[in-house]
């Protein structure tokens, strides 16, 4: 019985692992966090003193005058998630759920193929796509131009989590509404999309989370502008890009409105994200 | 036994998923008012069977059937399924009540869901007269427009049974309808279907011995896909003609 058991020496050797196991796990889990609060702590003690009312009423100003602000920024990156949400979300959800009721169609394994190619594809590409199906038709840079970019990064995203949204509707909610006499096209309309509502809504939060910081595709579509902007047909600014002007600029004080503007879109991005985990909870 | 009207008519089903044959060759009468049990073990292709019924089987994609299936002189293949499941209803082995709808919209889901719109007095009259029927009604009514989530697993089946109902069918399919439940929420729909069957026809799948013998009327025993023994639960279960059927009974098998 006892050499089963292993020597006593073996079993002192196995506690050690486990404990160095367990020290190692606590040491990345702390490293991440670390990682985690460093960022936000930063970026909060250098933008936080920036921040007041004007801030969000007010336009840019030139260096050194006060009360500067971002307005134009934070109205154009609603303006273009916003459209690029409208661009992306109902075509990601018609192929989401199409893709996860039909999953046996000879077409869905193109489909999921080409998701996972989308997704894999660099957001500078979709910017240059952009550029050359928009921007140069229309000769000018604006913000259709930015949207469409943005909603080829968004519509991957949207589609794979309305897919597996509708998948994890149990089978037995189509069985219930199909022995009711419902056509397939009705059970899926009034009964699976509302049971996987929840999983749409967050998949398509997690979308405008996702295009709400990127920069790189509105380079060349929605290029920027110093200006309050409301139309969709010219050049318009956005938080990203306005960060990265202010940043890489020589003055002090832009610098600083650029670490405020990044206090902001990581704000807006976690409270996307909690808002998210909040209506999936529900 | 031939006098009471029939409702379904089988006349040799056979049912393959790929090369595997599930049903090979039934025929059988079902009549009208009367509690049905199809009972056997395990695979012996029972709830292949009666889902065949009401053509819920074509989920399946690569299942093949031939034989045919007659309801009130209607052969149901060649309708569109819509309109044979609005007259046949059907209860699931596990409850499933829709989570998104209160118990007022479950009961009422099968107009709903079909585009038929009712009036508010006669909605609520369908609702009500269901879930007395399901025995559910004296349970719920002070809270019909909250989500059945809280209700017990025995009380979201009948809720399913009043669901089923409020569509008025003329046949009603039980697959096991008891096997998610504890033993007082068994019996009290065991009462419910001996109940039920003055106005609607029903056919229960059971892998219960007992069960089929308390509520059935007529009692069929299926093996490996064959009807070994069909008559009333009476002699079956005093004096089976099959070998099988009475080693079945004895447990000896399932």
């Amino acid at each position: 019985m006892h050499s089963t058991m292993g020597t006593d020496a073996q079993l002192s050797r196995r506690v050690w692992q486990d404990r160095l196991f367990k020290l190692i796990l606590v040491g990345v889990a702390l490293g991440v966090v670390l990682l985690l609060t460093t960022i936000i702590g930063f970026v909060i003690k250098q933008g936080v003193s920036v921040i007041n009312w004007s801030f969000f009423t007010q336009l840019p100003q030139p260096p050194g005058a006060r009360y500067s602000g971002i307005l134009n920024a934070i109205l154009g990156t609603l303006m273009l998630t916003a459209l690029a949400s409208i661009l992306s979300i109902p075509v990601g959800m018609w192929c989401g759920v199409a893709m996860a009721e039909h999953p046996l169609h000879p077409l869905v394994k193109w489909a999921q193929v080409s998701v996972d190619g989308i997704q894999s594809i660099p957001s500078i590409l979709f910017g240059i796509m952009a550029y050359l199906w928009v921007v140069v038709p229309m000769g000018q840079f604006s913000a259709v131009a930015g949207a469409v970019a943005l909603s080829m990064i968004m519509l991957p995203i949207v589609i794979r989590a309305v897919e597996e949204a509708v998948r994890r509707v149990p089978t037995t909610m189509r069985e219930a509404s199909l022995a009711l006499g419902v056509s397939p096209f009705r059970t899926t309309i009034k009964v699976v999309i509302p049971c996987a509502l929840n999983g749409i809504l967050t998949g398509s939060l997690l979308g405008v989370s996702r295009i709400s910081g990127e920069t790189a595709p509105l380079l060349f579509t929605a290029f920027g502008s110093p200006f309050l902007v409301l139309s969709m047909f010219q050049p318009v600014q956005s938080m990203p890009i306005l960060i990265y002007n202010y940043a890489t600029s020589p003055y002090a004080d832009w610098q600083q409105i650029g670490w405020g503007a990044s206090l902001v879109l990581i704000l807006f991005c976690f409270v996307l994200s909690v808002g998210t985990r909040w209506v999936f909870k529900r | 036994m031939m006098s009471v009207p029939t409702t379904f008519r089988v006349i040799d089903l056979r049912v393959s998923i790929g090369t595997d044959a599930i049903i090979r060759g039934i025929s059988m009468d079902f009549f009208a008012n009367t509690v049905t049990s199809i009972m056997g073990p395990s695979g012996c292709g029972k709830t292949t069977f009666i889902r065949c019924m009401n053509r819920l089987h074509e989920l399946v994609p690569s299942i093949q059937v031939s034989g045919d299936i007659v309801l009130f002189n209607q052969n149901i293949f060649s309708v569109n399924p819509m309109l044979i499941r609005r007259q046949v209803g059907m209860v699931f082995q596990r409850p499933n009540p829709f989570p998104t709808m209160s118990i007022f919209e479950n009961v009422v889901a099968g107009y709903r869901l079909n585009g038929i719109r009712l009036a508010k007095s006669e909605s609520a009259q369908i609702v009500e007269t269901s879930l007395l029927k399901a025995g559910l009604w004296h349970e719920v009514k002070d809270s019909l427009h909250r989500k059945g989530a809280f209700l017990s697993g025995g009380q979201q089946q009948r809720l399913c049974i009043a669901r089923a109902l409020a569509m008025d069918p003329s046949v009603l399919l039980l697959d096991e309808p008891t096997s998610a439940l504890d033993p007082k929420s068994t019996s009290h729909i065991e009462d419910l279907i001996a109940e039920l069957k003055e106005s609607v026809s029903i056919i229960m799948v059971t892998h219960n011995i007992g069960q089929a013998s308390r509520v059935s009327d007529y009692t069929a025993f299926f093996l490996a896909g064959e009807l070994i023994e069909y008559g009333t639960t009476q002699k079956l279960f005093t004096v089976p003609d099959d070998p099988r059927t009475e080693e079945y009974l004895s447990r000896k098998f399932g």
